[in-house]
């Protein structure tokens, strides 16, 4: 067990939800550390998201996962030793922007990234956890061009029968359609949707639906995935949050979408493995497993040993 | 007389005087009233197993913990746990886990014995973790406090004790007990594999383990109706009611007849070896199953 004298701190690397991430030095390895620093709060004890996160992360062993290599308790706070990563997912791409125009990345980074994503959610999903907020800011990178998940603090355990499944789970922008109508028997394919807008939003480098509030966000879903009905998605009507008036809208051809906002031609390996993801009805959206199956990432699995 | 109960399905029924309520087969769909019914027998079986004179620790070699009162509570454990339940909403799985939690507090901490001294913190504590650590609803620390009747400052002591003896492993899956105690030997944040030593831990491993248990709670559920199900048979007469399983269920048959011998006893040594056979078990269905694949 590690103590905070083993550590030196060094600069602040951002705020968190719950905590103040900085730089740390182990000063017997010479290795970087990320420290987060987490306040005791004296109404709310341990936050709920410190215990989740350290609790799930502890299992989670997988090189596309950020590690949590200890927490070390002082007087009023909790610091948690997390593996350094250089960078993340969101800053990385607000980096290329030129001007005011975002720019996506290569479609063989694109490839890379995806393929790590997925195989650090197969890792969670098969481990009984789902992550509920992937987004760009949770994904780490590094110099080497690996891809982690971090920020386990909204993630939970399943398998446990829970009768409160919250709602109010993931980032507004990559939140799947049932949860924004008010599912709360959502699964694994709540963090699928996600992975479907972070790969089109790391084609054209913008977000796919950034919605204002859960309406708008649901109206931009329809206006390029389609309406919802009963022959698409049994059950879809008696959603609680389910509005019989909403403009009915057909699909639109996604690569249309896209193409404009990247020069490589986007191809229909691709383009297919993208509906995989985003299908409106949860059960139709590809596992994680399936996923990395797709012929789209053929040149991958068929080098795995 | 025992088929004809049995040939109904759910529901109340008398027997011998006591009404017999037919539970249902899962414990999230059982009523909350009548889990705490049934913890609270176990909770009260166990301290009457750790007072007993013949196995209760001399007084010079008992230690303090962070759990004890000077006196007992002035409010018994059903109706203490009724209030957390209800003041603090509870969840089904909150209520099982702090059942678990017993298991897993003796494991990583042997000063830490259930009894009436110490039965009213633990289960405020085991509570406020297991609803923060798994349920999307929760309360603050302020509020469980009031509600257990402890200042709020003890219960955040008492919450970062639990969490930091059990190493954060609060999850209430069939090896977390196991890794824990592995990870006190090994004086890790996360246990080892290739310290020397140390067993085969990839046959713990979720990944290579399909089915792999996470129905630690429902084993537990049916122990429990189990041992303490009968009215005669629970040393707390809090509610006079007998609780049987559905026969249809699946019945936990390798454990069934060992418990029977040691009647009303949940006693952290044979319960052990119990539990560490089966695991030894599930791991070589696992072994084999994983090889196919």
């Amino acid at each position: 067990m590690s103590s905070s004298s083993q550590f030196k701190q060094l600069e602040k690397l951002g705020n968190g939800t719950y905590a103040t991430v900085y730089k740390g030095l182990n000063k017997t390895t010479g290795v970087y550390v990320a420290l987060k620093e987490v306040k005791l709060d004296s109404e709310e004890g341990t936050p709920s998201t410190a215990i989740r996160e350290i609790s799930l992360m502890k299992e989670l062993k997988h090189e596309n996962i950020v590690r949590l290599y200890d927490v070390i308790h002082t007087e009023n706070k909790l610091t948690l030793v997390f593996e350094f990563m250089d960078n993340d997912l969101k800053k990385y791409m607000d980096s290329r922007t030129v001007g005011n125009t975002p720019r996506g990345l290569e479609l063989n980074l694109v490839k890379y990234f995806q393929w790590q994503l997925l195989q650090g959610l197969a890792f969670c999903h098969e481990s009984k956890i789902l992550h509920r907020d992937l987004k760009p800011q949770n994904l780490l990178i590094n110099k080497k061009g690996q891809l982690k998940l971090g920020d386990f603090g909204l993630a939970r355990a399943f398998g446990i029968p829970v009768n409160t499944f919250s709602s109010e789970v993931v980032t507004l922008w990559y939140r799947a359609p049932d949860v924004l109508m008010g599912s709360r028997t959502y699964s694994t394919s709540i963090d699928i949707w996600s992975c479907g807008c972070i790969l089109a939003e790391m084609i054209t480098g913008k977000p796919l639906f950034p919605g204002t509030n859960d309406e708008e966000q649901l109206k931009l879903i329809f206006d390029i995935m389609g309406t919802p009905n009963e022959s698409l998605w049994p059950g879809v009507t008696k959603l609680p949050k389910y509005n019989p008036n909403i403009q009915q809208r057909t699909p639109r051809d996604l690569r249309q979408v896209l193409q404009p906002h990247t020069k490589e031609p986007l191809d229909g390996n691709l383009m297919d493995f993208l509906h995989g993801l985003l299908q409106l009805n949860p059960d139709m959206r590809l596992s994680a497993k399936q996923a990395l199956h797709h012929p789209w990432f053929a040149e991958y699995y068929h080098h795995t040993p | 007389m025992e088929t004809s109960v049995r040939e109904h399905s759910e529901g109340i029924h008398e027997h011998q005087g006591i009404p017999k309520v037919i539970l249902p087969a899962e414990f999230y769909k059982c009523s909350r009233t009548d889990l705490v019914v049934l913890i609270s027998r176990m909770l009260v079986s166990l301290i009457a197993i750790n007072e007993n004179s013949t196995t209760k620790k001399p007084d010079d070699q008992i230690t303090l913990t962070r759990y004890h009162s000077k006196v007992p509570p002035n409010i018994s454990i059903f109706n203490y746990f009724i209030r957390l339940t209800k003041f603090s909403s509870l969840e089904h799985c909150v209520l099982m886990t702090s059942l678990y939690y017993i298991d897993l507090l003796q494991t990583a901490y042997p000063d830490f014995t259930l009894n009436s001294l110490t039965a009213h913190r633990f289960l405020l504590t085991a509570t406020t973790v297991a609803a923060k650590g798994l349920c999307d609803s929760f309360s603050t620390n302020a509020h469980y406090a009031k509600v257990g009747g402890v200042r709020c400052h003890e219960l955040n002591i008492l919450e970062n004790d639990f969490l930091k003896r059990v190493n954060y492993r609060i999850i209430p899956r069939d090896h977390n007990i196991t890794l824990c105690s592995i990870e006190q030997k090994q004086k890790k944040f996360v246990a080892d594999k290739n310290a020397p030593g140390s067993f085969d831990l990839d046959s713990y491993s979720y990944v290579s383990r399909p089915k792999s248990g996470y129905n630690v709670l429902d084993k537990y559920y049916r122990r429990i109706v189990q041992l303490v199900g009968s009215f005669n048979a629970s040393p707390d007469k809090s509610k006079k009611v007998d609780y049987v399983l559905p026969s249809n269920i699946d019945k936990d048959t390798e454990s069934g007849p060992q418990i029977q011998q040691q009647k009303g006893t949940l006693s952290p040594n044979s319960h052990y070896s119990q539990k560490r056979n089966s695991e030894a078990k599930d791991t070589n269905i696992y072994r084999k199953r994983s090889k196919p694949d």
